[in-house]
């Protein structure tokens, strides 16, 4: 693993670790509900300081924590074209099936690729740093898989024209 | 070992309360019932479900001297349980609240209790025996934000509360033809109902877990921004000392005597406070034992080993599961966050050994500082 790489995953899971203090919290705009206060947004005294981690202008990480909820929001890095629309359709199709994943947001919040959303009820049912594990693993795998997408479409493309150019030789 | 008996009741407790003779536990299994347990021949058997609320209970408490059982729930309502016959009889308080209930204390005489709730205020209930029925009475117009832990002073006059805007309050809660006006308690007493005596403005962030020393005389209340505050002197000129803590929040604090502490919270390991001679708190220790984490290089032994061990460790922490830093959550008591520490002093006593505390690990663990020499000095 590349080493700057490294640094922003150490920062963003010593982030988690001092963001998921959650608990359980009712709500206190409307009688008898409990929803994430960080999707609310209508108690300002209830958010904390949202912390933005960028490792450059095209890789950042964006975690908004409130008293039971916690949102992660990443940008994941697109190089060129082919990269951009990889990524898009990659992460479309794990939004679509976001109910498998539990923490993720089935939309990303503005600006970014992907957004996990957390709340008291995941850190009951699951372990706090297994959960952390999950996101750092999740953002090493992504640009691996990228990746290696790419590449197959390339190494794809090239057996596709080679074979095409055969017949005029 | 700090910890005497560890049993896991289910899988998540947000809160639980001892009988008054400590052979049955009280717990909400994070759902809209009661559990009451019997200990029998060191086996915890299941005695009564109380069975009304129908949202997560969040506060329980159960009186030492009249054996009567509270509990506050989030779907607004609150509920006495008295013992009759071999059944738990409900009573239903009418709070007057249009938000959950968050937590809930009996006053020292057990006369009255308090109520804290998403609605921004405070219930101060008692009974009126000619109608039969517990009043409430609300302090409105207080808290900008939700009310999380409430505490009595032994005066059974003055409620400390504390609240999600990261201020600390404390109110007079006298009420006429309920309690009498002594002459010992103090000039704090002379206030009028709902009227506060001091706003503590300490904390930047969400403030949880108040309660008072023995005697009354010390404060302490824990803020998210892990922040411990212990407060000397509640009245005109009050004393107050910040202690910040190296590692996650707290959630809960109890004074075990006038000058010694213990805060429980998401760092999942009891912390000890204690003051010295001239009265400064300070972080004494955590009470759990946690496993040093025995990396590759420790088996080695030497220096150089030792070096590699965690040079290795740090290379794998991006990659693997049990990396260097997650070893310290598998070696402590509790798995996952302290949600609720009670005491199991004798009543009235002013200082107490033992303890217990309950998480989102679902585990109830009673502590004993029997064989802690280091800490029995400031009992």
């Amino acid at each position: 693993m590349a080493n700057s790489l490294r640094l922003y995953l150490t920062c963003i899971r010593s982030t988690l670790e001092a963001a998921m203090c959650l608990q359980n919290f009712p709500c206190q705009e409307v009688e008898r509900h409990n929803k994430p206060e960080v999707e609310l947004q209508t108690s300002p005294e209830l958010l904390l300081n949202p912390v933005l981690i960028c490792r450059n202008e095209a890789e950042k990480c964006l975690i908004e924590t409130s008293i039971n909820s916690l949102r992660i929001s990443l940008k994941v890095k697109q190089a060129d074209e082919l990269e951009n629309i990889l990524t898009k359709k990659f992460l479309r199709f794990l939004s679509m099936r976001a109910e498998a994943f539990q923490v993720l947001r089935r939309k990303p919040v503005q600006g970014y690729d992907i957004s996990f959303l957390i709340t008291n009820y995941h850190c009951e049912e699951m372990q706090k740093h297994k959960l952390i594990d999950f996101i750092v693993q999740f953002m090493e795998d992504i640009d691996k898989e990228i990746s290696e997408l790419k590449m197959s479409v390339n190494t794809r493309g090239r057996l596709v024209a080679a074979e095409f150019l055969k017949q005029f030789i | 070992m700090a910890a005497i008996s560890v049993h896991r009741f289910a899988s998540c407790i947000t809160c639980h309360s001892w009988s008054p003779d400590r052979s049955m536990v009280a717990f909400c299994p994070n759902s809209n019932e009661v559990h009451i347990y019997r200990l029998s021949e060191d086996k915890w058997e299941r005695a009564y479900v109380l069975q009304k609320h129908d949202q997560i209970v969040s506060g329980i408490d159960w009186s030492a001297r009249s054996n009567r059982i509270v509990t506050v729930s989030h779907d607004r309502n609150s509920y006495v349980w008295n013992m009759e016959g071999s059944e738990w009889v409900p009573t239903l308080v009418i709070l007057r609240l249009n938000r959950a209930a968050l937590c809930v204390q009996w006053s020292p005489q057990e006369n009255k209790f308090a109520v804290g709730s998403g609605a921004k205020t405070v219930c101060i209930c008692y009974y009126e025996p000619e109608n039969n029925w517990w009043v409430s009475k609300l302090i409105r117009k207080r808290h900008n934000s939700s009310v999380t832990s409430v505490a009595w002073h032994p005066n059974n006059i003055l409620l400390a509360t504390t609240s999600t805007d990261g201020k600390c309050r404390v109110f007079s809660t006298f009420i006429k033809g309920v309690d009498t006006r002594d002459s010992e308690a103090g000039a704090s007493v002379d206030a009028k109902f709902g009227e506060q005596i001091l706003q503590l403005d300490l904390s930047h962030s969400w403030a949880f877990g108040v309660k008072w020393s023995p005697r009354g005389n010390t404060l302490a209340y824990v803020g998210h921004n892990s922040m411990i505050y212990f407060v000397d002197g509640v009245g005109p000129s009050p004393l107050a000392q910040n202690v910040l803590l190296r590692g996650l929040p707290l959630r809960d604090v109890l004074f075990l005597s006038e000058r010694m502490a213990v805060g429980v919270g998401f760092d999942c390991n009891p912390m000890v406070f204690a003051a010295d001679d001239s009265g400064i708190w300070n972080f004494i220790r955590f009470l759990g034992e946690r496993k040093t984490s025995s990396s590759s290089g420790s088996k080695y032994g030497s220096q150089f080993s030792e070096a590699f061990g965690k040079f290795y460790g740090q290379s794998r922490q991006g990659t693997s599961n049990d990396g260097g830093e997650n070893s310290r959550h598998l070696g402590s008591v509790h798995e996952n966050c302290i949600t609720c520490i009670v005491s199991l002093g004798e009543l009235g006593s002013s200082s107490t050994r033992r303890f217990s505390t309950s998480g989102v690990d679902g585990n109830i663990v009673i502590w004993d500082l029997e064989n802690s020499e280091d800490l029995l000095e400031f009992l």
